[in-house]
């Protein structure tokens, strides 16, 4: 009898070890709902630091004390390729948060996969539509006419360009240059070599963000179709803009200027800052880290340069709340994505962060951002801003552009070859999607 | 035939009755063991079987996909990327497994001198092993800057220009096998093992033959270290076939300059989880497990022509 009980002790104990590893593997996270007293507590993952950390704290405040029945539980997310790879693991394995923050340009691949959440009866109901919204950001949060997420931040790119650096080569600083030639000849009377090294190096048009999006469309080019729902990627007007960018490498040596870009730095040590490079493409976020790090430095910024000098026109990009498909608490999380997604939340939100952009015009003006003369410029081209094409195969999009761009200028094939391949290549993966 | 019948016969209740006995302690001891088991079971044999089967759908992680034959090998061979990747990975491992057995052993044997402050120097060599690759891949890329970097200000110290490194497509990979030298520690530790094990008799005794410094290293240390090569040999392979975070990192998932540091692996994560082609993925899994596995063959084929086991 004793042996009986010690067996059967052994034998629930091994029971009791496999269903606790069973059990403490797969069981959802329970506390999600139902907290205190009728509190809907709602998971939301983002990837802010430092102060844009204590701005998401701010109005995760502001909306809790509007909605006192709603706790948000922040989680930390790395912002890298990893935060990805983990929203899309917690949304296959049915356990995703209730809100994240999400990089606009992919809504459309992700909706494809029905990752997401459809907001649009949602929307529809409070009130929401795309008037409040610069066009470019609400297009890029729709996926075949419905919509995935609420936009909040968005960003611009221009020229930057030394002043100093104008007036001791010659050059007006008051009047930089508009064609993409005055560029080209201004670039060349900026840059000083001392052997192989360079000294100072007028402009490298891939540099920052001199992404070969922003150049096509600065030479007028369109990269997708809406009628056939094919990206062009090799229309003649990018395939003339990735020429240029190869002709200016040659001309310049593309080792060499390779050499220099490598040894760009951030922050401080960024070549623009430093004076080491004297014109640039960059986002509106350069004026922060210019104002950090040497605020005195005499710059000015100007739309990026066309070949007619007209017609200017830039890219923006930016991020969105998205509710992921699977989410326990669809209703509450909602109230948390309009909060943050519309003029109440915003408000609060950049008042925090003086030299980011909202999505939204009437509150950059209500928070006075056209008050900087350097924001305003940025401000004052969204209107004529382009998005990325809303794809299901926006990041292969990306990525075939990359190479198609360090291809081309390291002579490995011409744009048009390089383009076509690359045209060919997001083409074929689109097919499956029709 | 009946007499054998009649044997076994006899013996029957022994055996019943221990078979029995092994059977209770076997279940016990299964019982035991089931939290691996079903560990291993769900989290490992499943995930490896369920990819054979998805590299033939066009699986998404979040849609179960559609079977589509052999198409994703198929698209495979048509891909110019994966045969890039297969040509900087195999590069890679070519070179820089050589050079760490070389640089591993000579390092080893140096550590392995009777010196005051040894453990000192060996733990310095280690060190860089604890470096997270991420912070590895931030240092290097400051050491290796064309220009102000310490490795090409150091080059114009004694008169030469230093090349672009990370920055030119023909110098990336071997930056890129400097940089991962430079963490051969955990290698080093295990032919210092090795070293240990030779026996000092075989030293003596060749002392007494009047065999010099190098005629002891070529014909006794080497000989029997060749065990532990082979080991080195075997991971370091697999584990350059599968380089990945460093890279990576470093050129932030593009494989700049040109796709020149566009390894395999970092190719199969890019389908995997940011195109949505796990099924594409999958089918890149296999490829490079068939390959590791008939390279670790090779190997092992080979092995018994130079590799000497002591005692044997």
């Amino acid at each position: 009898m004793k042996i009986r009980g010690k067996k059967v002790g052994i034998f629930i104990l091994a029971l009791f070890l496999i269903f606790s590893l069973v059990l403490t593997a797969c069981s959802p996270e329970e506390s999600s709902s139902g907290g205190k007293e009728g509190t809907t507590e709602i998971t939301f993952w983002h990837d802010a630091t430092d102060i844009g950390l204590q701005a998401l704290k701010k109005m995760v405040e502001a909306f809790e004390e509007k909605n006192p029945d709603i706790k948000v539980k922040m989680v930390y997310t790395e912002a890298s390729e990893g935060a990805d790879q983990k929203l899309l693991t917690a949304v296959a394995g049915g356990n995703p948060p209730d809100v994240a923050l999400f990089d606009r340009f992919k809504v459309g691949s992700w909706a494809a996969q029905d990752a997401l959440t459809d907001l649009t009866d949602m929307a529809a109901e409070d009130g929401i539509t795309e008037d409040i919204y610069y066009p470019y950001a609400w297009e890029e949060a729709n996926y075949k006419g419905k919509l995935y997420g609420l936009p909040y931040t968005t960003d611009s790119r221009m020229l930057y360009y030394n002043k100093d650096h104008f007036k001791a080569a010659g050059l007006d600083p008051e009047n930089p240059p508009k064609t993409t030639q005055e560029l080209e000849a201004a670039a060349e009377k900026l840059t000083k070599k001392n052997g192989n090294r360079f000294k100072q190096i007028g402009f490298i048009p891939w540099y920052g963000q001199g992404w070969l999006y922003g150049w096509g469309w600065s030479f007028g080019g369109e990269f997708y179709n809406k009628e056939t729902g094919e990206v062009t990627a090799n229309d003649p007007k990018i395939v003339e803009a990735l020429t240029w960018m190869a002709d200016v490498a040659q001309k310049f040596d593309v080792e060499d200027i390779a050499g220099f870009e490598s040894s760009a730095g951030s922050g401080a040590m960024d070549p623009f800052i430093s004076g080491q490079i004297s014109m640039k493409v960059d986002g509106n976020w350069a004026i922060s880290a210019i104002e950090k790090y040497k605020p005195d430095l005499n710059y000015g910024v100007t739309p990026i340069p066309t070949p007619t000098g007209t017609d200017f026109t830039t890219w923006s990009g930016g991020h969105a709340v998205i509710i992921p498909k699977g989410a326990k608490n669809v209703e509450a999380a909602w109230e948390f994505v309009k909060f943050f997604g519309t003029e109440e939340g915003q408000e609060v939100y950049f008042a925090e962060l003086p030299g980011d952009l909202s999505v939204i015009p009437t509150v950059n003006e209500k928070l006075g951002r056209s008050d900087n003369p350097m924001l305003k410029k940025f401000i004052d081209i969204l209107p004529n801003s382009h998005s990325r094409p809303v794809i299901t195969e926006g990041q292969l999009m990306w990525n075939e552009l990359v190479d198609a761009r360090e291809n081309t200028v390291r002579g490995k094939g011409t744009a048009q070859e390089n383009l076509d391949k690359a045209t060919k290549a997001v083409n074929k993966a689109l097919e499956k999607y029709k | 035939m009946a007499e054998v019948t009649k044997g076994t016969r006899v013996q029957q209740p022994v055996i019943v009755k221990r078979k029995m006995l092994s059977t209770k302690s076997n279940l016990h001891g299964w019982l035991f063991a089931s939290p691996w088991i079903i560990g291993l079971l769900v989290f490992f044999a499943f995930p490896l079987i369920a990819s054979i089967y998805f590299s033939f759908t066009s699986y998404s992680i979040l849609q179960p996909g559609e079977f589509v034959g052999s198409k994703n090998y198929q698209d495979l061979f048509k891909d110019d990327l994966f045969w890039t990747s297969i040509y900087n990975t195999i590069y890679f491992t070519i070179i820089f497994v050589p050079l760490g057995i070389i640089f591993g052993v000579s390092l080893a044997m140096l550590l392995n001198m009777k010196i005051k402050g040894m453990g000192i120097y060996r733990t310095i060599f280690f060190l860089p092993t604890l470096v997270p690759h991420v912070a590895l891949a931030v240092l290097w890329m400051w050491l290796l800057n064309p220009g102000f970097g310490l490795v090409n200000g150091l080059l114009d110290v004694v008169g030469l220009q230093g090349p672009n490194w990370l920055g030119s497509e023909a110098w990336s990979k071997p930056s890129l096998i400097l940089m991962s030298l430079w963490g051969i520690g955990q290698s080093v530790i295990i032919y210092l093992a090795g070293l240990n094990d030779i026996p000092e008799e075989f030293y003596e005794a060749a002392e007494v033959d009047g065999a010099n410094w190098w005629q002891k290293t070529r014909h006794v240390t080497l000989p029997l270290l060749t065990p532990v090569i082979f080991f080195n040999l075997v991971m370091g392979a697999i584990g350059a076939f599968q380089q990945f975070t460093l890279p990576y990192t470093m050129t932030q998932g593009q494989g700049t300059p040109a796709n020149s540091l566009t390894f395999y692996v970092m190719h199969l994560y890019d389908n995997a989880f940011k195109f949505f082609r796990m099924g594409y993925a999958s089918a890149m899994a296999w490829i490079l497990f068939i390959i590791i596995m008939s390279l670790t063959a090779l190997i092992f084929m080979t092995s018994n022509r130079w590799v000497h086991y002591q005692g044997k």
